[in-house]
Order: structure tokens, then sequence, then C-alpha cells
């Protein structure tokens, strides 16, 4: 390492500047610096109200900072204030300057706001400061943040912030329970309108949003003045709201835009009976009904959709059936065609044959015995039975009937059977009768 | 069911689609028939999620909640 650390007692080298004075001295002319400061207005909650024989003290605060302030008795009795109305958590708009007192011997130094009149805010003065704020928090986009999250159309459980007594309280679940919703409902009980409103209900949002189950969050009160409702509006509570990852549903007093949770809300409302309808979208007896209908359709749809083409289906099926007899008729007219042709044919060639087959064997017989005489018996059986598988006997002996009318003429034809009305079926080993009943 | 709806909304979403399109009457044999029981899959499902919160309003503390999530959180971790 080798480095040598300064010892802590060696001092620094102190700046050249004006000095030393003496304190007193420097604490008189603070103080006169201080008094001649710009008198201002300031506007603020009260805390820590406390008074002296001579003076009131408090401390004027907002979200972001405070002030310690005083005010002579005198003073606070001209400014006419109701009895009893500066105290911890009025809102009070205060005229005056910065003061320093320097302190004695034994008293201790202090700086305060000296204030020379004070006035409780009223409903200007809170909705400028709102106002302020309302830019500040748009301008920072966290009026957009709620807006995007998901909100669950039937949650099972949601968180609701509220005060313990209030029709408030029963006006919400009146409202889920004409939705027809039987989820879980988790209180956070918090006070709504004093001082330690803000802070409870912010801790308890925060408490709710910690919870996996809490899938949406409605903050609900009656309504009242701004300055009841001031507590809304507080930028710490706001701010939570907006960054939440819960989607908040507020239903603040009965006016519309009066608090700056309605901004950064993801819903806001004008009763708790909306809140409810917002916290739960979906109206369970309508979306059953609704699946019922559903389930409906698709039934009548799936049963429908087969009935449709049932036909179209038996008549796919038949159409083998009809091709396969529409060609049994076409081959049986072919049949009955040849076996007339062969029948025709047949006598014709039969007669020539047999002359041809007398004038054969009668040279055979003249040419006596010998090889060639065996040889052509041989051919002449061939032809013999050549000649016979033409017989139409032989077909009939296959399993074919021959259709003729009672004059023996053969049927060919539909037509011709229709006209017959009764005919003869010949087999081979004989004949029997039948008629027609029906031509298709 | 194939794969379960992300929520109730999109189950009904995807319910009134396909009875969009059975009602269009474009779909084919085949196509109705699985549409029809992907849709009595997502009725069941929307059925079965009504159900949940059909049973009666149910109040609870925070505090409340908080100590059934941790007895609940002992018990599965005993």
């Amino acid at each position: 390492m080798g480095e040598t650390l300064e010892p802590d007692h060696i001092a620094v080298r102190a700046p050249q500047l004006p000095g030393p004075f003496a304190v007193g001295r420097y604490a008189r002319k603070l103080q006169e610096e201080m008094r001649r400061r710009a008198r201002v207005l300031l506007i603020g909650e009260v805390t820590g109200v406390g008074r002296s024989k001579v003076q009131a003290y408090f401390e004027l605060r907002d979200g972001e900072g405070a002030v310690p302030c005083v005010i002579w008795l005198d003073d606070l009795e001209k400014a006419g204030l109701p009895e009893g109305s500066l105290r911890d958590g009025a809102e009070v708009v205060i005229a005056g300057g910065p003061d320093y007192y320097p302190g004695g011997g034994q008293a201790s130094p202090s700086f305060s706001f000296r204030a020379t009149h004070v006035r409780l805010a009223g409903e200007g003065d809170l909705l400028a400061r709102l106002e302020a704020l309302r830019k500040q928090l748009k301008a920072e986009g966290l009026f957009q943040l709620q807006g995007q999250l998901r909100r669950p159309a039937l949650p099972k459980t949601i968180g609701v912030v509220t005060a313990e007594s209030g029709a408030a309280r029963r006006d919400l679940l009146a409202g889920l329970e004409r939705r027809g919703w039987g989820g879980t409902v988790v209180w956070a009980f918090a006070p709504v309108q004093d001082r330690h409103a803000a802070p409870a209900i912010t801790a308890a949002i925060q408490d709710l949003a910690a919870q996996p189950q809490v899938e949406a969050i409605v903050v609900t009160r009656g309504g009242g003045s701004l300055a009841d409702l001031w507590a809304f509006c507080d930028e710490t509570l706001c701010r939570t709201v907006a960054m939440l990852r819960v989607p908040v549903v507020s239903a603040v007093g009965h006016e519309r835009d009066s608090t700056l949770i309605d901004d950064v809300a993801a819903i806001a409302c004008s009763t708790p009976t909306h809140a409810a309808e917002a916290a739960v979208p979906l109206d369970c007896g309508t979306a059953r009904l609704g699946l019922e209908r559903a389930a409906a359709v698709l039934s009548r749809a799936a049963e429908g959709a087969v009935r449709a083409r049932t036909p179209h289906l038996v008549a796919l099926a038949r159409g083998p059936a009809r091709a396969l007899r529409r060609e049994r008729l076409a081959l049986n007219q072919k049949t009955r065609e040849i076996r007339a042709a062969s029948e025709r044919g047949i006598a014709g060639r039969l007669g020539f044959q047999r002359r041809v087959a007398g004038v054969v064997l009668e040279r055979a017989a003249r040419r006596a015995a010998g090889a060639e005489m065996e040889r052509r018996r041989a051919a002449l059986h061939r032809a013999e039975v050549a000649l016979r598988a033409h017989e139409p006997e032989r077909t009939l002996e296959r399993g074919y009937a021959l259709v003729e009318d009672r004059q023996g003429e053969p049927v060919t034809d539909v037509s011709a059977a229709s006209a017959a009305e009764r005919v003869k079926l010949r087999f081979a080993d004989g004949t029997v009768g039948a008629r027609i009943e029906e031509n298709r | 069911m194939s794969e379960k709806p992300e929520s109730y909304e999109a189950a009904v979403e995807r319910l009134e689609q396909i009875i969009d399109r059975l009602d269009s009457g474009q779909a084919g044999l085949r196509e109705t028939l699985e549409l029809c029981g992907e849709g009595r899959d997502l009725v069941t499902y929307c059925t079965a999620e009504l159900d949940a919160v059909g049973e009666g309003l149910k109040e609870l503390k925070l505090d409340e909640l908080a100590a059934n999530l941790a007895a609940s959180t002992e018990a599965g971790g005993a």
C-alpha cells in the first residue's frame, strides 16, 4: 500500500472568509435578514397545535414539507376563527413571513414563520391546490397507468378500503349482491376524514395490493365538502394508487372529478353502488343466461350440421348401388343381344357345318383306316366340341335363364316383358311359368 | 379441454367468435363439430367460474385474509 494517512488531529486549513464575528451579533443580523423577506400567504394542514401565555404555535405541512409557525394570541383573536377551529388536521391559510429568534443567555434560538393572520382554507384555496397537484401528476403521466391495467370481468376476491361504520360499506355490499356476485370481500377499514386518513388509506391500499388473491380494490366513502374529502387528494396516496399493479376503483363523494384519486384510479365512480358494478363488471345472472343460450346454439349447430348433410350422405351412399344396378341391366341386355345373335347364327352355321361334316365323314369312310383317319377323327371331335359350346343349352347350364313369351319367342327387353305379362323361364333342366308384376 | 382460457372474458370472447362462425353457415361439417366441441369446453369453464362466485358473498378482514394465507403457506410447507 505505502500510503501515509494524515492524523485526525491535524486540522484542515480554514478557508479565507470574513470574520470571525461574535455569534450573538450574527444571530441578530440573521433575524433582520429574515424579517426583511417578503410576506406571503401559505396554505397547508395544521399539526401539533400548542399554546404559551402569549402565542400559539403549530406546524403547517403538506406532502412535501412543513414550516414551524407562531402567531401572537392577540393576532389569533383578531382573526376571528370559530372556537377550536385551529386544530390538528385543519386546512388553513396564514399570512406572514419568516422570523428568527436569536435566543438569549438561557433561551434556545429558533426559526419560525411569524403569522399575523390566519383563516380556514376555503373551497377556492383547496381547488387551487388541487389543480396545481393535478397538473403535476398529469405531467408525470400518472393518470394513465391504472387505466392500462386489465380489470377482470369476474374477480373472485376484491379488497375494499372504507370506514368501518358508514353507508358506503352497506351500499357497496348491496351493489355486489345485485350483481349476483358471491365472491370474497376483504375489508381494510381506515379513517376517511382526518389528518390520519391519508396515510392510513395509503397503507390499507398497499396491504390489500400485497395479497395475491385480491384482483381489484375499491376505495370509497360517502359525500362531503372538498375539505372533508381532502385525504383523497393527498399526493402520497395518489402516487401510491397510480403505481399499483392492481386496478383501483374510486368512489369518493358524489361529485365526479372532485378528488385527485379519481384521476389516478383505473375507474372513478359517483357512488359505492356504481363502484360495485365497476369492480365486478359482469352481471352474473345475465352471464348465466348468456351461457345457457350459447350452449343451446352449440347443440343446435352440431345436430343441425349432421342433419343437414344426412340426405347428401345417404345419396352418396346409394350412388354405388345405383351405378351397379345400371351396369347390371346394361350387361343383361348385352347378354340377351349376344344370345339372340348367337342363336340366329348357330342355326345357319349348324346346317353348313353338318353338310361339311357329312362330306368329311364320307371321305373318311372312303379312306378307310390308317393314321390319317385317326388324325381327322380327332380334328372332327374338336370341331364338334367347339360347336356344342355355342349351343344355347350350354349357356343355360351355366345358370342363365331364357325368358320366352307364351308363343316361345324370346323376351329381350323390359317393354316386351311388360307386354307379355306372363312369361316362361327356360332353365337348363326345364321351364317354369312366371308373371311380370312390376315394371321399374 | 385442450387449453385453459386465460380468463373468463377471453373465454367469452372466443365463444362469441365460435358462434359467429357457426351462424355464418360457412363452416364445413368437420369444422362445425370441432367448433361445437371447443365451445362446449368454454361453456363448461365459464360455468365453473360463475359457480366459484355463486355460493354467497363472504366477508373477511384484511388481517384474517393474511392469517389464512400464512396458515395455508405453513400447511403447504409442512
